[in-house]
């Protein structure tokens, strides 16, 4: 083993929050020595960020839960020693680049843990300029974060887990809350800090792809928040790939995409864990196999990690994005004609034609600023559009009233907290009906009937707010639900969740559709629109790039380049290798 | 969170020497014109309100570097406010109490008395002079150099004073969410009705969600503000050092002797 003391030491150490009945983690030890990447891999609720807390002492210190066990981080003992300082032991970067941002400019907000820390004025400067420049931040120094994208602020929360010196850096999910653009950003930030080789780092992920070309070593908890297996990051991946899918670990797009490929018959002498590796594999596959791989099936077992439900048994895995029949296009369920929005003044949405057929599910994709959003929000009447130029289900939104609108298309926020008006889960659930006078036995029926279909009955009592995370999102969608749409159009409502609830709300998604209702979603996550779009509209501009059904689109990388956007890897990859991407 | 809404860290301006407010301690031109703030609370006539106003427009055109936004501020806003507060009291005032005056119009059975105007207008001018001699310093003064000043000569603890800092980045974020939830209950269709009993009962709805989201959002920060040695030690380096000097007892010198000049010359302590 190595001779160096560990910088970072963890001995049976269990966590049990406030609130929580069984502790994870659950008797965790290892080390971290000084020049590894170590990731940190396990199902959701196996305590992986609550470990990241304990690790620079915020547990016990700042959050409420039991802690038991031992951990040193630089020779302190995290349990006696205040957060303040082990900051210089342990640095830390959140998930949420807006909850880190504490002063008005890039160069303060380095500087503030070098001040806390009571250095001399040219230390502060030093550290501050060094950790700006390696970050390419430092020309952007004076300006106000507020004006930089989310991977600019994530690349200055990097920034300053820097200035603090630690030798150790713990990201907890740092991408999760990033567009593409920004997740790109950060890894190469990343990518930059550990080639320096200066410092150590506990990364929490899922966007495993940029991660695996310098992850050294992985440690994967179990549901149960034990330490499942600790070693070699792709030695682990390869020879329990199989496991680690049952156990609900989330793997690399490539190494999911692989194993799907090597059950409809490919073969695979080492599971490829990025990208480039997939694309070598086909390729050095592809000259003597005289079936071509298998397609077709990469889009197929639509929720979370490969073939395989697991992270709920309630949850089945979705439906195949069969070609459904073809024959006469059916009439659109939504249609709009030279729909124009402005908001304050600014021509957001220029004369855009849009024609949605029934039974789909049509992703709205495009780059920042293209009118996403508020193509959505005038569709569903959030904001209502000019009159004569929508229709939904026969209806105009730009002059019904709430009531009308609700029972024609449901919308379902991004933060479902937004969107509770009532007391109860009850009450939430029933506004829809009251507002159109339905008799209260109906009332009461229909509300118990969505309860029970999203799990909530034991709930109907509780405030809304109450709810769990997962619990909430269903309960945001039972609310656009309850009047029975034939629509239900939903914004980002897959931004910074876990993986976990993305593919519990994506499973429902894919049983409304089956059901017979046309969904209607603003995503910036590609990747999400690749596995489990029927449709998907590229936005450009305010006006419609491309539209057309997935599997056809995501053939040709262009139109998603024309229109400021790119490809995950693993689908940029496969257009390389010629495979169908859906 | 559009560019438009007021950024609370910006630099006002490079300081120069003619445009000498800027180079001032904040607390100075605190301390220099508190004294006549809380004073022209109490005075009831037109003149001195009138001198204070006067004198504060004069030293801010001439000691501060003013943008187009804090002209506009100064000289069509603040106007434009006086005048309506100054016609609005006039028409509030109990007639009886000024029917003693000159009538200066006459609608149909209503009067209105100068001495309604009057008070209308030292109301007005009182208003306006507390304003501008805030803008004083508020004009030529950004929140962290005031937060910075408060801790090293006034010793507030650092830790009250850059919470109440990073509190700021709150604001624009909590307007954009009450914007969003606002949209969010008005396509659930709840509105109840129209009047402002139905509007004060919808903003109750707001609350809940907004304080939720900001508790979670406190707590986040909290975290981090502690992950990077926030309140590891009594004091933190300072690199904007805030002094004190001659020059800015200077200025709450001359303050306080013009306040004391004005007071005396128009003695505003009889009732009119």
């Amino acid at each position: 083993m190595r001779s160096s003391a560990p910088l970072l030491s963890v001995r049976d150490l269990s966590v049990t929050h406030a609130d929580a009945a069984h502790p994870s983690p659950a008797d965790v030890s290892f080390d971290i020595h000084p020049g590894e990447v170590v990731l940190l891999l396990g199902p959701s609720g196996s305590g992986k960020s609550t470990l990241t807390l304990a690790l620079n002492g915020l547990i016990p210190h700042a959050v409420p839960a039991t802690m038991s066990g031992v951990v040193v981080a630089g020779g302190l003992d995290t349990a006696d020693t205040p957060t303040a300082s082990l900051s210089t032991r342990v640095a830390m970067v959140f998930q949420d680049p807006d909850a880190q941002i504490v002063t008005g400019t890039g160069y303060d907000e380095v500087a503030f843990g070098p001040e806390n820390l009571l250095l001399p004025l040219d230390e502060v400067h030093r550290r501050t300029e060094d950790a700006l420049r390696r970050v390419c931040l430092w020309e952007r120094r004076d300006e106000n974060p507020d004006r930089l994208s989310g991977g600019g602020r994530q690349r200055l929360a990097i920034a300053c887990a820097l200035a603090m010196g630690s030798p150790l850096i713990v990201l907890d999910e740092p991408t999760a809350n990033l567009d593409p653009q920004g997740i790109d950003d950060v890894y190469a930030a990343l990518t930059d800090v550990i080639a320096a080789g200066d410092r150590a780092i506990l990364l929490v992920e899922h966007n495993l792809d940029a991660a695996m070309g310098f992850v050294t070593r992985t440690i994967v908890l179990d549901a149960r928040g034990r330490v499942a297996f600790d070693g070699p990051a792709d030695e682990i991946i390869r020879s329990h790939a199989d496991e680690l899918v049952a156990m609900g670990v989330w793997l690399p797009a490539a190494t999911l995409a692989a194993l799907r490929m090597r059950d409809a018959g490919a073969q695979f002498a080492e599971l490829p864990l990025t990208p480039a590796q997939l694309a070598a594999a086909l390729a050095s596959e592809r000259p003597d196999s005289a079936s071509p791989t298998p397609t077709g099936r990469l889009q197929d077992p639509g929720t979370d990690a490969g073939p395989t439900p697991m992270d709920r048994p309630d949850i089945r895995a979705s439906t195949l994005q069969t070609a459904r029949p073809t024959g006469a296009a059916p009439t659109p369920i939504i249609r709009a004609r030279g729909l124009t929005v402005r908001r304050h003044r600014t021509e957001i949405l220029h004369g855009l034609d849009l024609d949605i057929a029934p039974g789909t599910l049509t992703a709205i994709v495009g780059a920042n600023g293209a009118g996403k959003t508020t193509l959505l929000q005038a569709l569903a009447g959030v904001v209502p559009p000019p009159r004569r130029q929508v229709s939904v289900d026969g209806m105009d939104p730009g002059s019904a009233s709430p009531g009308e609108l609700a029972s024609r298309i449901g919308f379902v926020f991004q933060n479902p907290e937004h969107q509770f008006i009532a007391h109860t889960v009850f009450d939430e659930l029933a506004h829809g009906l009251r507002l159109r006078r339905t008799s209260d036995a109906e009332v009461t029926a229909r509300v118990d009937a969505m309860l029970e279909r999203f799990g909530l009955e034991a709930k109907a009592h509780v405030h809304p707010f109450l709810l769990s995370g997962g619990e909430k999102r269903r309960l945001s969608v039972g609310t656009a639900l309850i009047t029975r749409p034939r629509v239900l159009a939903l914004d980002e409502p897959t931004f910074g969740q876990d993986r976990a609830r993305a593919s519990e709300l994506l499973a429902l998604l894919h049983d409304l559709r089956d059901e017979g209702t046309t969904i209607l979603i603003v995503t910036h996550d590609l990747a999400l629109v690749a596995a489990h779009a029927s449709h998907t509209v590229i936005l450009a501009d305010g006006r419609v790039h491309a539209a057309g059904r997935t599997a056809d689109l995501f053939r040709d990388e262009r139109p998603f380049v024309d229109a400021g956007l790119r490809l995950p890897a693993l689908q940029r990859v496969l257009a390389a290798a010629g495979q169908a991407l859906a | 969170m559009s560019a438009q809404t007021i950024d609370p860290y910006a630099a006002v301006a490079e300081p120069s020497p003619r445009r000498f407010l800027h180079a001032l301690n904040p607390l100075a031109k605190v301390a220099g014109v508190a004294p006549a703030m809380v004073v022209l609370i109490f005075v009831r006539d037109l003149a001195t309100p009138a001198a204070f106003l006067l004198l504060s427009l004069i030293l801010i055109v001439v000691g501060a570097r003013l943008t187009a936004r804090s002209a506009a501020l100064l000289f069509l806003a603040l106007p434009v406010g006086m005048v309506a507060i100054a016609l609005g009291f006039s028409l509030w005032v109990d007639p009886a109490l000024v029917a003693h005056t000159p009538v200066v119009a006459r609608i149909g059975d209503w009067t209105l008395f100068q001495g309604a105007l009057a008070i209308g207008a030292a109301t007005a001018l009182r208003l306006g002079s507390i304003i501008a001699l805030a803008l004083i310093g508020g004009l030529t003064t950004t929140g962290p150099d005031l937060v910075r000043a408060s801790v090293q000569q006034l010793r507030v603890p650092y830790r009250i004073g850059y919470t109440a800092l990073a509190a700021f980045r709150f604001v624009p974020r909590f307007g954009h969410e009450l914007s969003v939830i606002r949209a969010a209950h008005r396509v659930r269709g709840h509105h109840g009705g129209s009047g402002p009993f139905a509007r004060m009962a919808r903003g109750w709805g707001y609350i809940v969600p907004l304080l939720a989201g900001a508790i979670r959002h406190a707590e986040r920060v909290a975290l981090a503000m502690d992950s990077r040695a926030f309140g590891a030690h009594a004091s933190r380096t300072e690199r904007h050092l805030v002094p004190f000097r001659l020059r800015d007892a200077v200025f709450i010198g001359c303050c306080l002797a013009a306040s004391a000049a004005i007071l005396v010359i128009f003695f505003p302590w009889q009732l009119p």
